[in-house]
């Protein structure tokens, strides 16, 4: 299915035809991808594995150029405005992309240090960050000694050390508990709140249902159906987003 | 800067945490050098290292010349002929482009026939003034070597006296039968006396200026240290590569990527850091050197009158190992990968550069493939300071290869550390 976007005015994201086949592999990790994205969106990319999630996300994360299609970002192409850009979005990967060894406390100083804050900034700033993830009481100790869910909240609150414009979120709840999967939505909604878009993506569709004002649903690095939550459902005889999922992506397994 | 600062801040901070692999940054080091030290010097000391080459001042020309260069070369020590004068022969020597040099000095044969002859006409009672041949060797050449080359050339030279000795006797001989006058004089004591008082000696000297006895300047210790301690140095590569990988594997390099700030930096900022722990493994390996190697049996490590000079050669030396090690961390794709072959290559590039066996006792294709290791470079700018006490000056050129070396690493690693 082709999907118009000439309906949004004043874009956060903009993704023309973008593709990208990796060496060695057979099909293209993402095939003539397009998507615009509204500014204060809070978009949920939902494909099962290997659909090409992250290679999308990377690709407007300016992590690795498409082999062909455009990328904007708030109107600016990477290369000409890349710093700039770059000062302007915060980036989680899928992985925990922290130090083992450095405290919470320590691990934020790194990154916040190399966005170029400093003095009393950095210091008001780490304490927010500690606050936001709910670390403050274990700031002090080596990130290797966190559980699970302190790790995703940490991995969280870097990215958005430099009050980012645009948020990428890739698969940021996964294995958390309830808990912490609440303290994470909260907080994603609170951001939203104050205008940051947000593009996500997500194995848990009831969580894309209740967080996303709009979403995409992808396979083998193509969208085949995108809306809002809502709008697929009164359009569909289904009861939930998952039993949608089910029948455009179908029943087989795709990391085999 | 900031970032190359805040970059090294960190990786100290995640080094300090990481007991282990301090102990095997600092520990390991110490330990080879000790041990190394140990067992070659006697083996250094014991075995010849197969000299094969002596350059040979020859302003003599005469058959005492002509007989030397044949005996030198039936021993399997090949005489290459010096063109140009003996101060330059001198300084040849010193900057260790010669490793062994025999002056022969004009009139040579002249004199050592006057001398055969007096000996022959009875005098040889009376203590003949005996020919001295000077033999010069590059200070940083260990003692087996030494022994070797000096053992052949005082053979050669016995030798061609005793051939001279021979046919001067024999023409004598014969002149005396031609004439009708018995033997006279020439009684069996003098006889024994003319073969068996030699009247050539070997001056060993030094090529270094201040003509210090050789055996006061040359000190294993001192070539073993900076070569061991460059071993180490390099091996602080794998751990580099280590932080490198743990980025790439851990999602960090993704987060790095996406920020404002150059992998160049970033990149600086680790060499940086692991600059710094490369001078301290090189003092912690010099003061073991000085203060651990007496109680051992061992020479004390001597630095040079200036130990600041050292420093230039060791903060080169471990630039180009960091470089080396970003680079490692670079191109590999797992720290296996990284392990094998950044060992493989150290040990490979400490061989061919003369760590294991100094360069002169190499092979001749060794020789000219040592000039492209890092390693040799390093080692050559050491011994110029602490062996053959050259001014710091000598040593741009090898410092200039190193920085440079660490250049190149850097920027070949620049778009693939992270990517
Ligand atoms: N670096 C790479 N080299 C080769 N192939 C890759 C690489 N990264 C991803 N792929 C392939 O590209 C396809 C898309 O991968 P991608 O990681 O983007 O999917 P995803 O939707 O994020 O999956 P998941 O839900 O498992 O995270 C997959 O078939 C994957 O095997
Ligand atoms: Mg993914």
């Amino acid at each position: 299915m082709k999907v118009s976007q000439a309906y949004i005015a004043d874009p956060a994201i903009e993704a023309e035809a973008l593709s990208r086949h990796y060496k060695g592999q057979p099909e293209p990790a993402v095939d003539r991808f397009s998507l615009t994205i509204a500014k204060g969106e809070f978009y949920g990319l939902l494909g099962p594995n290997g659909a090409g999630k992250t290679t999308i996300m990377s690709m407007l994360a300016g992590l690795q150029p498409p082999d062909s299609g455009a990328v904007r970002i708030h109107g600016m192409r990477y290369g000409r405005h890349t710093r700039l850009i770059q000062s302007k979005i915060g980036f989680v990967p899928q992985e925990l992309a922290l130090y083992q060894r450095l405290t919470g406390m320590e691990n934020i100083w790194y990154f916040a240090r190399l966005l170029g804050l400093r003095g009393k900034e950095i210091k008001s700033r780490i304490e927010q960050s500690l606050e936001f993830c709910q670390l403050q009481d274990r700031a002090r100790q080596p990130v290797a000694t966190y559980s699970g869910g302190m790790k995703r909240r940490l991995n969280l609150a870097i990215g958005l050390l430099n009050d980012p414009w645009i948020l990428f979120l890739d698969e940021p709840t996964v294995g958390v508990d309830t808990q912490s999967r609440h303290l994470i939505h909260q907080q994603l909604r609170r951001l939203q709140q104050t205008g940051t878009t947000i593009l996500y993506t997500t194995h848990y569709l009831e969580e894309a249902q209740e967080l996303c004002s709009r979403v995409g649903i992808l396979d083998q690095g193509r969208i085949l159906k995108e809306g809002a939550p809502e709008l697929l459902l009164q359009r569909s005889e289904y009861q939930n987003l998952e039993e949608i999922f089910l029948e455009l992506t179908g029943n087989a397994l795709r990391d085999h | 800067m900031r970032a190359l600062l805040t970059s090294a801040h960190k990786e100290l901070r995640l080094l300090a945490r990481d007991y282990a692999g301090l102990l095997v940054l600092f520990l390991m080091p110490v330990t080879l050098v000790v041990v190394i030290t140990l067992v070659q010097e006697n083996i250094l000391q014991l075995s010849g290292q197969r000299p094969t080459e002596i350059c040979v001042q020859d302003d003599d020309q005469g058959p005492f010349a002509h007989g030397l260069t044949a005996y030198l070369q039936t021993g399997k020590l090949e005489a290459v002929p010096w063109t140009g004068s003996a101060d330059e022969l001198r300084q040849a020597v010193t900057a260790g482009t010669c490793q062994a040099a025999l002056i022969l000095e004009q009139g040579a044969s002249a004199r050592l026939q006057q001398q055969i002859d007096r000996q022959l006409a009875g005098d040889a009672t009376s203590k003949s003034p005996s020919l001295a041949l000077d033999l010069l060797f590059d200070p940083a050449t260990m003692v087996g070597f030494r022994a070797g080359i000096f053992a052949r050339v005082q053979m050669a030279a016995q030798a061609t006296e005793l051939e001279m000795k021979a046919t001067r006797l024999g023409a004598r001989l014969t002149a005396q039968a031609g004439a009708g006058t018995p033997a006279g004089n020439g009684s069996g004591e003098d006889l024994r006396a003319l073969f068996s008082r030699s009247l050539t000696t070997i001056a060993e000297q030094s090529g270094h200026s201040s003509q210090s006895s050789m055996d006061e300047i040359l000190n294993p210790v001192d070539r073993n240290v900076p070569a061991w301690a460059l071993f180490g140095m390099f091996f602080t590569a794998i751990p580099i590569a280590g932080t490198i990988l743990t980025e790439r594997q851990s999602g960090v390099a993704l987060r790095l990527t996406a920020m404002p700030v150059s992998p160049i930096s970033l990149l600086a900022g680790k060499m940086f850091a692991y600059l710094g722990v490369c001078v301290v493994q090189f003092i912690l390996i010099a003061l073991v050197g000085i203060y651990l190697f007496p109680h051992l049996g061992l020479q004390a490590f001597s630095l040079p009158i200036n130990p600041l000079s050292l420093l230039l050669p060791v903060c080169a030396s471990s630039l180009a190992a960091c470089g080396f090690g970003v680079c490692l961390g670079s191109v590999c794709r797992s720290y296996e990968q990284a392990s094998t072959l950044g060992a493989t290559i150290v040990v490979a590039a400490a061989a061919m550069g003369g760590i294991m066996v100094p360069v002169y006792a190499m092979p001749p294709l060794m020789q000219q493939l040592s000039i492209l290791s890092p390693l040799s470079w390093a080692i050559t700018c050491f011994s110029d300071l602490l062996i053959r006490g050259n001014p710091w000056e000598s040593t741009l050129p090898d410092l200039g290869r190193l920085v440079a070396f660490s250049a190149v690493m850097l920027i070949i690693s620049w778009k693939r550390a992270y990517r």
